[in-house]
């Protein structure tokens, strides 16, 4: 079977390729036009949460500073207002607090491997990380394991017999 | 023979005898572009249908359709993106709305080309069924073509139902509470029936979790199934021509009939992108089930609806909320078969043509008095007051 050639099939003048040419381009324009109406819009929307400015962070009290003896490690747990989307939320935080003296350290526990929540031992003085077993020592810094660095640290300070944390992004 | 059964674009069926070592080769492995279209056949597809016939005679009124479909696009596109930051729980509903209004980038124009989007679609939609209507397209062999027609409009009007309750305002509240309870004047069962649409007694959280269900899962997989449906069907039978005959050859729906609807698209898609600009949409007080002096109004296009029940002789309501609904959709479901007629033109379906006009009539008066006598819809500015303002706001204008 033979394909029907245009001036078989349709009109007895065919169209002419000026003509084709033309409408074609003004369609091409008026469906970039169309879609870019949509899309743009949308994807300016869907990616707004990338142009929002992040809250600076704050300092917050956490704990006494008498119930932080010198040399021990503390795992403290404290709540952010933030606005969550639509909704203000308490967010929840957990930081570990290690006393040298008069300075104090805030070690997050989330593992510097893959993420995971380290936890703290006592009786070992060390961080231990239940999914790959990376070991970090009481002041954060890698012993053994996958791990490629040492814990991230948060602003720690005593003040007017306080413990302040302030998150570091 | 056996080659018979390939493709007609396969290389092998044009062979030329005899063939070279180069040939023998490039035909062994074809290129990426050359593979992809033996398999997939695409741009044969996309060819056929730029080059399907279009009987002279075709032109503008056929362009609605396609405008339909592109319309649809948009609030799929617009309605995923609002689902990422909407949360459907009377707690958060309204907060999130709110949110997205007034606080994501653009979210306000994307709320407006969804709002607008809605309501263009029904435009587009009932002048596309005129269309096809006054045509005669929905005699023999497209009745199934009009008849998935119609179950995609009901679908529509379903759409806009379960949309309208979503941003948990007053209006949205309280358009729900009255549409709802329509469905329980159906005949025996609808007490049931009410309790079965709002998930309850009451409407609330369960109300809102099933119309959220509905809205964005199973109407659009009906709707996807049943437009690509029509528009096989669509293809499968040509699109007809005038009813009377126009002289001439049929011409390709590329490149004129495209550039129409192009232009069409142009028009409607910018009609709803200035709205969503110029005007863009609202928000009122949050849902209060203990308001009392809140006027309730449904989404424009059911204002038909409700002011037929409002001019009901006490008593008969039943009458307008589902006796004449019922009618007017079986009629439209079984259109082809109601009008056994052979000739498609007008004249010719003289009684199918006035008890159309008048159903159209009625519709159109009942929804004109229903406009005329709605309050204006909320501006911006009057719908970011506290939640008790709004309902005082209704009652100072009207
Ligand atoms: C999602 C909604 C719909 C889409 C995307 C759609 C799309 C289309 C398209 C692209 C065409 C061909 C061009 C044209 O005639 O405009 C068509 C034809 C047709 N449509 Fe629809 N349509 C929809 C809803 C409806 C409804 C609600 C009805 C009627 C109840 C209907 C009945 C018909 C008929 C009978 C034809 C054949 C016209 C002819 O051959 O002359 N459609 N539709
Ligand atoms: S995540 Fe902690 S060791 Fe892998």
């Amino acid at each position: 079977m033979s394909e029907p050639t245009q001036s078989t099939k349709f009109g007895e003048e065919p169209e002419s390729p000026q003509r084709r040419k033309v409408l074609g381009w003004l369609v091409g324009v008026i469906n970039l036009l169309v879609v870019g109406a949509v899309i743009g819009p949308v994807l300016g929307f869907m990616g707004g949460p990338l142009a929002r400015r992040r809250e600076s962070p704050q300092w917050i009290p956490v704990m006494d500073e008498s119930d932080l003896p010198d040399g021990s490690v503390r795992e403290v747990k404290y709540a952010v207002r933030v606005q969550d989307g639509y909704r203000i939320a308490n967010h929840e935080y957990v930081v570990y607090l290690k006393r040298n003296g008069s300075e104090v350290i805030a070690l997050d526990p989330t593992c510097t491997h893959l993420g995971c929540r380290v936890k703290y031992q006592e009786e070992k003085s060390r961080f231990f990380c239940p999914c790959h077993g990376g070991v970090f020592d009481a002041e954060g810094k890698v012993v053994s394991g996958p791990p490629p660095r040492a814990l991230d640290r948060h602003s720690a300070k005593f003040e007017g017999g306080k413990v302040w944390v302030k998150r570091e992004a | 023979m056996e080659q018979k059964d390939l493709t007609p674009e396969s290389p092998v069926v044009r062979e030329p005898e005899p063939v070279t070592e180069e040939e023998r080769l490039r035909r062994a492995r074809p290129g990426l572009k050359d593979w992809l279209e033996l398999r997939l056949g695409w741009w044969g597809f996309v060819r056929k249908n730029l080059d399907e016939p279009m009987p002279p005679g075709v032109g503008w009124w056929q362009t609605l359709g396609n405008l339909v479909l592109t319309l649809l696009v948009f609030q799929f596109v617009t309605g995923i993106a609002l689902a990422m930051y909407y949360s459907p729980s009377p707690d958060t509903a309204y907060q999130s709305v709110k949110h997205i209004t007034e606080n994501v980038t653009l979210g306000s124009f994307v709320r407006g080309l969804h709002s607008y989007g809605s309501s263009a679609i029904m435009i587009a939609i009932v002048l596309h069924i005129l269309r096809t209507f006054f045509w005669g397209s929905y005699k023999r062999p497209r009745e199934l073509t009009w008849v998935v027609g119609s179950v995609i409009f009901m679908i529509m009007l379903g759409f806009s139902f379960t949309g309208y309750l979503l941003p948990w305002d007053q209006k949205a509240y309280w358009a729900t509470v009255v549409g709802t309870r329509i469905i329980a004047t159906v005949p025996l069962v609808g007490e049931s029936l009410l309790v079965l649409v709002r998930g309850g007694e009451e409407v609330g959280a369960l109300t809102l979790t099933r119309f959220y269900a509905i809205h964005i899962m199973l109407l659009p997989a009906g709707l996807i199934a049943l437009t690509g449906l029509h528009l096989y069907l669509v293809r499968r039978h040509h699109i007809a021509g005038p009813v009377t005959p126009v002289k001439g050859r049929p011409r390709p729906f590329y490149p004129s009939q495209l550039f129409k609807d192009a232009v069409v698209v142009l028009v409607g898609v910018g009609a709803v992108v200035f709205l969503a600009i110029a005007m863009p949409p609202g928000l009122e007080g949050v849902a209060d089930p203990t308001g009392t002096d809140f006027a309730p109004r449904p989404e424009w296009y059911f204002l038909g609806l409700y002011e037929l029940l409002k001019i009901m002789p006490p008593g008969y309501e039943v009458l307008a909320t589902f006796v004449i609904p019922g009618i007017i959709s079986v009629g439209m479901l079984i259109l082809p078969w109601l009008d056994r007629s052979r000739s498609r033109h007008p004249g010719k379906r003289q009684l199918i043509i006035d008890l159309a006009m008048a159903v159209i009539l009625l519709i159109g008066l009942c929804t004109l008095k229903g406009i005329l006598e709605t309050p204006p819809p909320h501006t911006p500015s009057e719908a970011s007051h506290s939640a008790a303002a709004p309902e005082t706001a209704t009652m100072a204008e009207r």
